[in-house]
């Protein structure tokens, strides 16, 4: 308890009683059960020879990037941001037109798309020094649909509603990216760096800082952290690696869209990270798992899937709104 | 042309400041964003087609029946998704479960109604009055009435019936208005009836000023009661009335003026502007937070 009154390690301790976390602990401290993780990881697509399933899983690393950027917006700097959706646009649509238009690679195309989200995330964070809370969701929902309306109405640059299409097969030092067990592959790289990059962040006092501002605003500004330098920087990052999903997005589906950027794209976002549980790394994928394989499941009945969602989205607040294997909900 | 495109964006303010004052009302009580609210609108609005279109039932009492299954939803919704949550928890976790109240009305709505545009009968009459060289439809004149008349006797309600006084005192605040005796349950359920319910009329006009009748309607409805509120100050009534003209009128003149497809893009850089230079509204108060 000695160290409660920096305000450093209290979030952190919370952060390590949960099931959850003991469950990431066993894996770090016993390195047999990591390298056998990472192993099942590495041969999956040996194991799963359906490409359909293949694909399903594909999708659910693509929202697992997605989840994973947008929980430390939402459960670690404790910002509501339903326009998502608008920077995983942005990062599909700059590498479609850099691949396209401008006879980019695919990785320095990446990168770049990853910058923009990550310049527009910061731009979109600067007023979370006036506006606060409900009002900075309203902004987020409002630069959501912008970015949609205007990606539909100016054609000359983004196509309009027909969308770019015909995004050709990436190649990154020579390994030709065509089939699905190469975007698995793919995929799996970029939520490993997602992965270990906001691990470190997490766990450095940049991400310690962030923490006890989601704990608590006022005291953490009263312990000298700069409190709206760090929330737009920590929106600015969680935007970083939509902006990455999105280069994915587009290369994988070699077509994109304004309606692949919908405002439900963004609330569904939202709904993975609660459901799977927010202020924890790995929860939010537990979230995708869920979701994905409950639209599979109900595939049959695909008129009524947002009428699910919202009812798993209502039941699960009402009786666990910290997520299933949430540690922190929101307070205030 | 100017007038004419002034005075249709004056109808729609007024169509909007209806729907805005629901909102505005529940805003002001319980700080939370009722996403549902624009889909509760849309809802009775496909209530009201129904009725008309299938049944040809009389124009005056289909409307007094959507409106009043409107504000049933809206009191259901927050009954069933908002109560549980308003003591102990974060309003965020409250603004969530009202996405998902949305998600589902909206999804119910689609398997009824289908999604797409279903032409809305005209429900008044269709010629012009012609005053001081101006053709002004009629219909436009009756909806401008209507809703202003609305506006009015809710304005009167809220001053001077006892019921109105306690919404007041509740949005005040909710733990001293509980201690001097006000049932604040049942006063905010009874917010959201008459929030839902003046949205059903707002919705009601504004289809059947457009003859069309859509999903869509439900989530721009939110966003456009939501920018209204905030533009003119949320929890004031007057506020609603600023906001909703100005939404209403900028529209129209965009639309016309400069291009429609970017009439949606252009209200919502409005909005953030609006959020950016000056968040309390033109008609709010600063509202300080508390240690």
């Amino acid at each position: 308890m000695k160290n409660t009154i920096s305000g450093q390690k209290k979030p952190f301790n919370d952060l390590k009683n949960t099931k959850f976390k003991y469950v990431l602990n066993l894996a770090k401290n016993q390195k047999g059960l990591f390298v056998l993780f990472t192993l099942v990881c590495i041969l999956l697509p040996n194991i799963i020879t359906n490409m359909y399933y293949l694909g399903i899983i594909n999708y659910m690393i693509l929202y697992s990037i997605l989840c994973m950027g947008l929980n430390l917006i939402l459960g670690y700097a404790g910002l509501l941001s339903l326009g998502h959706a608008a920077f995983y646009g942005l990062g599909g649509y700059a590498t479609a037109i850099l691949i396209t238009r401008y006879g980019f690679s695919f990785l320095p195309a990446m990168i770049i798309s990853g910058i923009v989200a990550l310049l527009f995330g910061m731009l979109l964070g600067l007023p979370t020094r006036k506006v606060r809370g409900d009002y900075f969701c309203l902004l987020t929902i409002a630069f959501g649909e912008i970015f949609r309306l205007v990606a539909q109405a100016w054609i000359g640059f983004t196509n309009g509603a027909m969308g770019i299409v015909g995004i050709p097969i990436p190649n990154i030092l020579g390994w030709s990216i065509r089939t699905e067990v190469d975007f698995y592959y793919l995929g799996l790289m970029l939520l490993a760096f997602t992965y270990f990059t906001l691990s470190l962040l997490v766990n450095s006092r940049f991400g310690r800082a962030f923490i006890a501002i989601r704990e608590d605003e006022l005291a953490a500004s009263v312990m000298g952290i700069n409190t709206a330098v760090y929330k737009i920087i920590v929106f600015g990052i969680g935007c970083f690696y939509a902006g990455l999903a999105g280069s994915y997005l587009a290369v994988y589906q070699t077509t994109i869209t304004p309606s692949n950027f919908r405002l439900e794209e963004s609330c569904l976002m939202i709904i993975m990270v609660i459901v799977g549980g927010m202020g924890s790394l790995l929860a939010p994928i537990a979230g995708v798992l869920v979701m994905t394989l409950a639209t599979e499941y109900f595939r049959g009945i695909a008129e009524y899937r947002m009428l699910i969602i919202g009812v798993i989205m209502v039941v699960v607040l009402l009786f666990r709104p910290q997520g299933i294997f949430g540690t922190s909900a929101f307070k205030g | 042309m100017f007038f004419d495109v002034l005075f249709v964006g004056i109808m729609v303010g007024a169509i909007y400041t209806l729907v805005t004052i629901g909102y505005s009302m529940v805003y002001s009580i319980l700080k939370l964003m009722n996403f549902a609210h624009g889909d509760v609108y849309m809802f009775g609005t496909f209530i009201c087609y129904t009725l008309l279109a299938k049944y040809n039932m009389n124009p005056i009492l289909a409307i007094i029946i959507a409106a009043a299954l409107g504000g049933l939803l809206a009191s259901v919704v927050e009954i069933v998704a908002y109560r549980r949550l308003r003591a102990e928890q974060h309003r965020m976790i409250s603004m969530i479960t009202a996405l998902g109240a949305a998600y589902v009305i909206q999804n119910s709505n689609e398997l009824k109604w289908g999604n797409q545009v279903l032409p809305f009968p005209s429900i008044l009459n269709t010629e012009a009055l012609h005053v001081f060289g101006l053709n002004i439809p009629m219909t436009q004149i009756i909806t401008l009435g209507i809703a202003v008349g609305l506006i009015v006797l809710f304005t009167l309600f809220l001053k001077y019936h006892s019921y109105g006084k306690a919404i007041l005192c509740v949005s005040e605040d909710i733990p001293t208005a509980s201690l001097m005796g006000i049932p604040i349950n049942k006063t905010i359920t009874m917010v959201y009836f008459i929030g839902g319910m003046l949205g059903v009329i707002g919705g009601i006009l504004y289809s059947s000023s457009y003859n069309a009748v859509s999903l869509a309607m439900g989530f721009r409805g939110t966003i456009i009661a939501f920018t209204a509120a905030v533009i003119g100050g949320i929890g004031s009534l007057s506020g609603a009335l600023v906001g909703g003209m100005i939404m209403g009128i900028c529209e129209n003149f965009i639309g016309v003026y400069i291009s429609s497809a970017y009439r949606d893009p252009i209200t919502f850089l409005l909005l953030i502007i609006i959020l950016l230079v000056k968040p309390t509204g033109i008609m709010g108060s600063v509202e300080q937070s508390k240690v």
